[in-house]
């Protein structure tokens, strides 16, 4: 589903050519277009409530892009990435607030790029932890020991110990100016968006050509039959706790990137909802594809948001929908992924993909 | 040795509701294959209904009659609206149906019930506990072990020996042979879900009767996993064995563990426990083993 057909008349001369990232001036037009939208144009023009939409849909990309990985790629389907999340979130604010940071860090403000980077490392040497279990089980065996995840890591370990340390009760406050990126305080939605383009644009970017390695094809041969990838010499186990590593990893990233947006954080940020939320994203969006985890996370957010913004006309007349509005969204959510699964299965990457190929093979779509 | 033993027969009791929803739950696998992660849902929607009824002024036994017929109706249209057209698809995409199916069912109970604590009011069993020797068990426990193991022993007769149970092992057993012999696999399917329905309602009627109904009670459903996995996915005998196990299990880790940790070990102790029976017998107590070839 990757490969689109190109336009008439483009010919390839080369291998180079062939892995191009942007393999035609209309393409690299495209993405300069994009870049221009997402630099110039939102930054300036949106208002703090679109800003703060737009840091939802990156937060749930990077979620979902680990939850891509393992499901879309390697074929192991987790329900526990909220746990990896989680397992960031606690450790970037743990070293922020607890660790005793030599000044000359805290000055430069080098303390949370570095505990983003830890993070990320203890969030994928967690996930590694919990993906141990693929080496002997897969499928729906699978599902359960990342379900047992969730509610070991979040719903046990961190609402009962992590949370207690330092005794500041439930939830973790950050006080102001501590999440600091070298001259920069991030303490407004501009500085957050920032923040997020910049680690959403690298870890885009370092899955898909992770995805274009060895081990990208190596975990791609595990999904389509991890009997015959083991057949044809490919360390199975080591690749599924690499995938299980690189997943939790970008969940670790996800984690530290989304408490510079939160004043506090507790457990109730990362509930086994948000896990089957993340599935849910990459279902809508299309599995085995990274356009269709941007896609479901825009879809996502943005459908949710004008729900929102639907029902509050309607509060005055039936007061009990605003304070409900939680439920319908669950149920609304529960109904898409019902609805992608029964009628669309291949996800919105598949409608982009069907588009974009009507459009290159133009006139002559034979 | 008294807390042990008390321990025990209260796991025995409530295991017993686990095994009833457990039982739904293989039913729906064993004969259409879908692996359903909605059950706490369908525990919630059953205990909902008859405690609405309950406090409409019906009678106990008779809103329990009218959640099992709901939960009838329910199951088929369930398995009409959602699950027919998945007949044959990968299995993540059932997986994730029934996942969507519990995101679903859930918001709805939230929009109508609420989130608030009910209570069964007035009380459907005396809080008069029952003395047996040197046992003391709760009116509830014993009456929901009782109701559970008729429950069971219904079930399991009819999939035995009536013609439409024939007709689900035959299912369970080889589906293609099944249908050429004239079963019809929509009927199969619907009635498996609408076991699942009833046993999950009756379950959960139970459930919130011992401590109040609220959304926690979904999660109590959701303990059929540990259930299934434990007794194999595929086995009747399984569930029902494993329901007790999984209850006597939670207890003792209730009674006996709670002292060395801040809490919570109840919940967690029987997700701990299957993810460290599954790196040691993947396939269950009776499941059955696939060999993968190429």
């Amino acid at each position: 589903m990757s490969t689109t057909f190109l336009p008439c008349s483009v010919y390839h001369e080369n291998y180079a050519q062939d892995h191009g990232w942007w393999q035609t001036t209309f393409i690299t037009g495209k993405m300069i277009l994009l870049a221009v939208v997402l630099l110039g144009v939102i930054p300036y023009f949106a208002d703090m409530y679109s800003l703060s939409v737009c840091n939802q849909i990156g937060y749930t990309i990077l979620g979902a892009l680990g939850v891509q990985l393992l499901i879309g790629f390697c074929g192991q389907v987790t329900l526990g990435h909220a746990a990896f999340i989680a397992v960031g979130a606690y450790t970037s604010t743990l070293l922020i607030l607890e660790f005793p940071w030599p000044k000359i860090l805290i000055t430069a403000g080098l303390a949370y790029p570095i505990s983003i980077l830890v993070a990320a490392i203890v969030a994928g040497l967690w996930s590694v932890l919990f993906g141990l279990p693929s080496a002997r089980v897969k499928g729906f065996y699978l599902i359960l020991t990342t379900m047992a995840a969730q509610f070991i890591t979040v719903d046990f370990i961190i609402t009962q110990y992590v949370s207690q340390i330092g005794g500041r009760g439930q939830a973790f406050s950050l006080p102001p100016g501590t999440i600091k990126i070298g001259p920069w305080v991030i303490d407004n939605d501009l500085k957050v968006y920032y923040l997020m383009l910049v680690l959403v644009i690298i870890c885009v970017i370092g899955i898909i050509n992770l995805l274009r390695s060895r081990s990208g094809r190596a975990w791609v041969a595990i999904r389509d039959n991890d009997i015959s990838a083991e057949v044809m010499g490919i360390n199975v186990v080591w690749y599924k706790l690499m995938a299980f590593f690189v997943a939790g990893f970008i969940g670790g990233i996800a984690g530290s990137f989304w408490i510079s947006n939160l004043a506090a954080i507790s457990p109730e940020h990362f509930p086994w909802f948000w896990s089957l939320w993340l599935v849910g994203v990459i279902l809508i969006g299309g599995v085995g594809s990274i356009h269709g985890t941007v896609f479901g996370s825009i879809f996502m957010v943005v459908v949710i948001e004008l729900l929102q913004l639907a029902v509050i006309p309607l509060a005055d007349i039936y007061p009990k929908l605003l304070i409900d509005f939680l439920f319908i969204k669950e149920a609304a959510f529960g109904l898409a992924i019902c609805a992608f699964m029964i009628f669309e299965p291949n996800g919105l990457a598949y409608r982009w993909w069907q588009m974009k190929n009507y459009f290159n093979l133009w006139p002559f779509s034979y | 040795m008294e807390l042990f033993l008390m321990s025990i027969t209260t796991g025995i009791m409530v295991g017993g509701i686990y095994a009833l929803v457990a039982l739904g739950w293989v039913l729906i696998y064993k004969c259409s294959g879908v692996l359903n992660l909605a059950m706490g849902e369908l525990t919630l929607i059953g205990a909902y209904v008859s405690l609405s009824f309950y406090s409409m002024g019906v009678p106990f036994l008779l809103s329990l009659l009218f959640s099992l017929i709901i939960g009838l109706i329910l199951g088929i249209l369930t398995e009409w609206v959602f699950l027919d057209k998945l007949i044959g698809k990968p299995v993540l995409t059932v997986i994730m149906v029934t996942v969507g199916l519990s995101f679903f069912f859930k918001g709805i109970v939230e929009f109508i019930w609420g989130t608030d604590t009910q209570v069964f009011e007035p009380p459907v069993f005396s809080i008069e506990p029952i003395r047996i020797g040197q046992l003391v068990i709760g009116q509830v426990y014993l009456w929901s072990f009782i109701a559970a193991i008729i429950l069971l022993v219904i079930f399991v007769s009819f999939f035995k020996y009536t013609r439409w149970g024939l007709a689900m092992q035959a299912t369970a057993d080889d589906e293609m042979a099944a249908l050429s012999l004239g079963v019809s696999a929509r009927f199969v399917y619907g009635a498996a879900w609408a076991i699942a329905f009833m046993a999950a309602g009756v379950g959960g009627t139970f459930l919130g009767n011992i401590n109040g109904l609220n959304i926690s009670v979904g999660y109590l459903g959701l303990l059929v996993l540990p259930v299934v996995v434990l007794g194999g996915l595929n086995s009747v005998p399984g569930a029902i064995v494993g329901g007790i196990i999984i209850g006597i299990l939670q207890n003792l880790c209730g009674t006996y563990l709670d002292k060395y940790f801040p809490g919570g070990v109840k919940e967690i102790a029987p997700f701990a426990f299957m993810a460290i029976f599954l790196l040691f017998k993947p396939h269950g107590l009776w499941g059955w083993e696939r060999i993968e070839r190429v």
